[in-house]
């Protein structure tokens, strides 16, 4: 017995040598994991490379009509946390993440990581309300009497308008998510293989003529929309259908339409267009076009806008056209976690002003000029925007081939505004400028696409995996 | 005071926390999914549909072709490189094998670009052959994880067996067939090992390559990201199982081997 205990003993010698050891490490790595803050720990998640990181060359300062000069010396977070301080005279400190896709978001969310402001797609923001986990922006954020509410102020009324038309459970998308950047989705082709008027058909992606000469998008929605497009572009273009009293409900409810008939045929049309297409792409369909392995993609207006630039700068010319019948209006928005914030004043007014020192003018001139996107903000009283839009897109005065794109709708709210519409070269209104800023019928065709309930997308994505995955049946013959 | 004293088997822990947390328990975890529904009952139905439906089963299939065209033309080309690496007569053997190996330095996503652009050059349009362009993808990728084990096992092979059977009348085919290849199994089932389950799951080399061919492991990344985590779990523990019973086939086959050569054995 005796001998036994002994034993026992030096075991928990090593025992506690071991315990020390394993405590000492993880003594180690929680301290390097959690250095001590003061003020306020402000926890953003956006997309990966959709903020302005700074450190401008010189010849990228940009020198608007008016003499001011916007230029990218830090990177976007660290000006906000310098401005917070003498704005408001408190110390914060932003924790910035990044995503790849809104599910991405959605699963690091799920599996307990905590933000306080992300910047998901407008379907992912109204999972998130549907669902309870974003909270509205407060009162004093939409005041437009503050001096610092740069958003209140600023935003497009265009935009905002439609935001406040999208609903969830009786509450507008307006109140919670606060628009970051927007766009349509369509067909960035090369015009020497593609006219206008194939690239504005959502046909195009099953056309014969164009057999393995286009890569699609590998996202589920961007597809299911093209195909929904596809299928109803007859009856949506029809005068009657068009000029009817509650044309945009009608369009929105077909284009949404998700019955399972509907979603069967998606998936036959998606199943041709499997057959006729290049690939569905992860990331190479811009340089696929620039490189002119394929002749068209479909696209984010944003990307296009990217892809036209470099195409360019290799002496290839690219277009952006969106289909007659109907497209989608995209956005992602800035919004606000029930789970990050819990409540805390300081951490959401922290996180409001983040939002409004992204929306000042000459953050939202720098931000698209990184980015290529469009920001949802048009600058209100202030036309800095203006002024860089015309200075990106605007013709000179002994430029011939121009044309009049009036941009009234989306900086005041009024289509006929005469202090917004832009003498832009021709070639920028099927171009940059399209993709940018879409003329004002565009977006009278345009739907918002809603988020599916639980059934209807587990239906959708099993719709995905059958036209994605091999058919057996087309092992037999070989 | 007293010596700190660290047996043998005390060596072992690092790994074997390493093992239980990063193995073990998420291992627990994938299975738990795969046999669960949203609300954590136990569930065969994401189990029967995988088998019940055309489409799962023929990119299962698909994946295996993909998977054994690979190890094929991988086993091919690594085999002959192999042998004569190992046995020819050269001054800086370590430097021709550094040149085989020299591939794998290079980082894939710049590889992939690069094999992409030559395709395109040769055949114009890749999307016309996907089964043959992925096999030539995969294939460029893992031949290093072929060329390595079967070098090694080839080169561990004394000369004196080879001299020993022309001696005793063996022309070069016979000992090439009777003496070398089966000594060097053991080499080419850990390089088959080796290539097989990549080939049929690492789509990441085909997104960069040319994204439509769509098998078991875009499968998996499109359940993740559709967040079935059920889905994506029950094929996970598929292919564990494909694989398991793959290694245990492989091992019984080399097991044979080893006795009936075992005459020669070192």
């Amino acid at each position: 017995m005796p001998d036994k205990r002994r034993k026992r003993g030096t075991g928990g010698m090593k025992q506690a040598i071991r315990i020390a050891i394993l405590g000492a490490f993880l003594l180690f790595a929680s301290g390097c994991a959690a250095p001590k803050e003061d003020g306020i720990v402000l926890r953003v998640a956006n997309w990966e490379e959709y903020i302005d990181e700074g450190d401008w060359d010189k010849e990228d300062e940009i020198v608007l009509g008016d003499g001011t000069s916007v230029m990218g010396v830090n990177p976007m977070v660290e000006d906000f946390t310098r401005w917070y301080q003498e704005t408001y005279g408190e110390k914060v400190t932003v924790e910035y993440s990044t995503f790849g896709t809104n599910e991405d978001l959605y699963n690091q969310l799920a599996i307990g990581d905590r933000f306080d402001v992300v910047c998901p797609s407008e379907y992912m923001i109204m999972k998130l309300m549907a669902e309870g986990k974003v909270q509205p922006f407060s009162e004093e954020f939409f005041d437009m009497g503050t001096e610092e509410n740069y958003y209140a102020k600023g935003v497009s009324p265009y935009i905002y308008q439609r935001l406040k038309q999208q609903k969830i459970q009786g509450c507008a998308l307006a109140e919670y998510a606060a628009c970051y950047m927007w766009g349509t989705l369509g067909f960035v082709y090369n015009p020497d293989r593609i006219t206008k008027e194939e690239a504005s058909d959502w046909n195009l992606l099953r056309s014969r003529k164009f057999y393995k000469q286009i890569t699609v998008k590998d996202s589920v929605r961007d597809c299911y929309f093209a195909a929904a497009g596809m299928l109803h572009q007859k009856e949506v273009s029809s005068e009657k259908f068009r000029n009817a009293a509650d044309y945009p409900e009608r369009l929105s409810e077909k284009l949404n339409d998700a019955s399972p008939e509907t979603i069967s045929r998606i998936e036959q049309l998606l199943t041709e267009v499997k057959e006729n297409s290049y690939s569905f792409e992860t990331d190479s369909g811009k340089s696929d076009l620039v490189t002119q392995k394929v002749s068209a993609n479909l696209q984010w207006s944003g990307d296009a806008v990217y892809s036209m630039e470099q195409a360019a700068e290799d002496g290839v010319t690219l277009k952006y056209a969106v289909p007659d019948s109907c497209t989608n209006l995209w956005f992602d928005g800035w919004c606000l976690l029930r789970e990050g914030i819990e409540g805390d004043r300081e951490k959401q007014h922290a996180a409001e002003a983040f939002v409004n020192f992204l929306s000042r003018p000459d953050n939202v001139i720098r931000n698209m000029n990184y980015i290529g996107y469009t920001s949802a903000v048009a600058g209100g009283e202030d036309d800095l925007v203006y002024q860089y839009a015309e200075w990106c897109y605007g013709a000179d005065e002994e430029q011939k081939d121009t044309v009049e794109y009036p941009l009234g709708y989306f900086f005041s709210g009024n289509p006929q505004d005469k202090r917004y519409i832009m003498t832009a070269e021709k070639e920028q209104s099927d171009g940059e400028l399209f993709s940018q800023y879409p003329p004002e019928d565009v977006l009278k065709r345009s739907v918002v696409m809603a988020y599916f309930d639980a059934v209807t997308n587990k239906r959708i994505n099993r719709m995905w995996t059958n036209v994605r995955c091999f058919d057996i049946k087309n092992l037999i013959p070989w | 005071m007293k010596k700190i004293h660290f047996s043998r088997s005390s060596l072992g822990i690092p790994y074997g926390i390493f093992l239980v947390l990063f193995v073990v328990f998420p291992l627990l975890i994938i299975l738990f999914y795969a046999f669960t529904d949203g609300q954590g009952r136990f569930s065969a139905e994401n189990f029967i549909f995988f088998f019940s439906n055309g489409k799962t089963l023929g990119t299962l299939a698909y994946s295996l072709g993909i998977a054994a065209s690979t190890t094929a033309a991988s086993l091919l080309l690594a085999y002959p490189a192999a042998f004569i690496l190992a046995k020819g007569r050269f001054r800086r053997r370590p430097v021709l094998l550094m040149l085989f190996i020299l591939p794998m330095w290079i980082n894939f996503t710049l590889r992939m670009t690069a094999l992409k652009e030559i395709l395109t050059v040769i055949e114009k349009n890749l999307a016309y052959y996907p089964f043959m362009n992925t096999v030539i993808g995969m294939t460029y990728d893992f031949l290093p994880f072929m060329i390595l084990p079967v070098y090694n096992s080839i080169a561990k092979i004394d000369d004196s067996y080879a001299e020993a059977a022309m001696d005793l009348g063996a022309k070069p085919a016979q000992v090439f067939l009777k003496v070398m290849l089966p000594l060097s199994v053991p080499g080419i089932i850990s390089g088959v090992m080796m290539v097989f389950l990549p080939a049929m799951t690492n789509y990441v080399v085909l997104d960069m390559l040319y994204n439509s061919t769509y098998i078991m492991g875009s499968l998996i990344g499109s359940y993740f990201s559709a967040y079935d985590w059920h889905n994506g779990s029950l094929i996970s523990m598929i292919l564990l199982a494909i694989i398991l019973g793959f290694s245990l086939c492989s091992r019984e086959f080399a097991g044979q081997k080893e006795e009936r050569t075992g005459g020669i054995r070192i």
